[in-house]
């Protein structure tokens, strides 16, 4: 934490955040170089692609856990509100930074909540639908039914990979360069006064929620 | 991928390639053709399959059946199937030659991720090269008829070749060779089919009427057919009737994964121009911080 700046994560949430985002990072590349065959270079980052096939899974497990562990550390906070669905109501005002048109959000506006609800959810599909890929040669002793299972979860594990993908941009973009001293929250803990006033003109410092 | 191209042997298709084949030479496609009418059940071309192949011996058992293993494994690529069913009273032994079919198209090759590992040849052989799987078994749950085998401590995929190295110098595989009452035989895939039309004649004259040739077209044929007596009952020979390289949900997913990769380009590119176009927004009074 900075001097003269408010607390904006603690040591516990930062650490949990990183833990999901590199593992989801890690996870999202591999995926891709196992879904494209011009992508498969990207094996070669991580040690060449039996080595990837290893950790992936292992990496989905930090992934899983890091998920229960940002459920327990935010589901409070994230909980959706009338405030919220106004917010995002307003989200093609704010996207264009329109700001006047835009309901005062708190700690975390709409479009968070709603990313970190997506977020959550999409973890639970990658997480259900990966395990019979991970172990797919008599998966729960469905015989002859497990290719169609894992034909199946193939299927979902795809859709929710590009799905994730969109939001991590969205994520990143939003929290790097298109609004400065948002990252520093999420490094060192705190952020400027002035810059919660522009983001989050209706956040009580003094609570943890929004 | 090296050597693929070795010994005249000419590449049809390469799993996770995004570029298609060469394909400017054609040469003959080939066939087994199992003829179950007239297996004996004696095995012969397990042990040859064994034996030329040099793949590990593995002890049989007693399981109240004429079959030598209950499985396929990483070690034993072909395992004649003594399924018993009853028929009029009496108990048939309705045969299985269980191994790779080499299909046409195939579903294993179409499911791999890793570029190379699979390759099928313009004479019809699906072969995989283990020295490119990343032993994801994706090949295992692509195929119809639940032949790759993986093994855990190679973290590799196997199946039957085709005694590929066979093939190449002009001789037929193994089994073929050592059956002692030709119901394996190996030729072209026309003179095959051709020759599996001949003994239909022969089933139905002698009253098999519902004698079928199993060629399946979900997989564009395959380059192992067999000749069913009991054509009405490919379940009992554990021959499935719908097999499909395609089924749907891998369909559907071949078909997204044009686009997805694009999606997620295209996610950069929208970031990068709403960028241009808003540019940062900071607090006044500080800048960027």
């Amino acid at each position: 934490m900075r001097r003269g700046e408010i607390r904006r994560f603690t040591y516990v949430e930062r650490v949990v955040h990183w833990v999901a985002g590199l593992s989801f990072l890690f996870l999202l590349l591999t995926g891709l170089a196992f879904s494209h065959p011009r992508l498969f270079w990207i094996t070669t980052l991580v040690g060449g692609g039996p080595t990837a096939r290893i950790l992936h899974p292992w990496m989905g497990v930090v992934f899983g856990v890091s998920l229960v562990a940002m459920l327990a550390v935010w589901a409070r906070d994230m909980l959706v509100g009338a405030a919220d669905r106004e917010w995002l109501r307003a989200i093609r005002h704010y996207a264009v930074h329109d700001r006047e048109k835009v309901p005062a959000a708190g700690k975390y506006n709409g479009g968070q909540k709603l990313f970190f609800w997506s977020m959550g959810a999409l973890g639970v599909l990658y997480v259900v639908t990966g395990i019979p890929m991970w172990l797919p040669a008599g998966f729960l002793g469905l015989g002859p039914f497990y290719g169609t299972t894992v034909n199946l979860m193939r299927l979902l594990h795809y859709v929710a990979t590009v799905g994730g993908g969109l939001l991590l941009i969205v994520h990143v973009y939003l929290g790097t360069v298109a609004y400065p001293g948002t990252l520093g929250g999420m490094l060192h803990g705190s952020v400027t006064r002035a810059w919660a006033k522009l983001h989050h003109p209706a956040w009580d410092e003094g609570e943890s929620g929004g | 991928m090296g050597d693929l191209t070795a010994n005249g042997l000419r590449i049809k298709r390469v799993s996770a390639s995004p570029d298609p084949a060469p394909g400017i030479r054609q040469g003959p496609e080939y066939a087994k053709l199992v003829d179950i009418s007239r297996c004996i059940g004696c095995k012969g071309c397990e042990v040859a399959c064994k034996e030329w192949n040099e793949l590990g011996i593995e002890p049989t058992e007693n399981f109240g059946s004429f079959q030598s293993h209950r499985d396929l494994t990483p070690d034993t690529w072909l395992l004649m199937r003594f399924n018993e069913v009853e028929m009029a009273g009496e108990v048939h032994w309705l045969i299985k030659k269980d191994a790779c079919l080499h299909c046409e198209e195939p579903g294993c090759l179409y499911a791999c991720p890793a570029p190379g590992a699979i390759v099928q040849y313009e004479n019809g052989i699906v072969d995989f090269n283990q020295e490119s799987c990343i032993g994801c078994q994706l090949c295992v749950s692509g195929c119809p008829f639940d032949i790759p085998r993986f093994n855990p401590e190679t973290r590799k995929v196997y199946k039957c070749n085709m005694c590929i190295d066979r093939v190449e110098s002009g001789l037929e595989p193994a089994c073929a060779k050592t059956c002692p009452t030709n119901a394996i035989a190996w030729g072209t895939k026309q003179d095959m089919v051709a020759l599996a039309e001949q003994k239909l004649e022969r089933l139905r004259a002698r009253g098999y009427e519902n004698a079928v040739l199993y060629d399946p077209p979900g997989v564009g044929g395959t380059h192992m057919m067999y000749v069913v007596p009991h054509g009405d009952q490919l379940e009992e020979y554990d021959l499935p009737a719908d097999a499909t390289a395609t089924p749907s949900a891998l369909s559907t997913l071949y078909g997204l994964k044009k686009l997805g990769a694009s999606a997620l380009g295209i996610g950069l590119l929208a970031a990068g121009l709403h960028y241009l176009g808003f540019g940062p927004e900071a607090p006044e009074e500080e800048g960027a911080s």
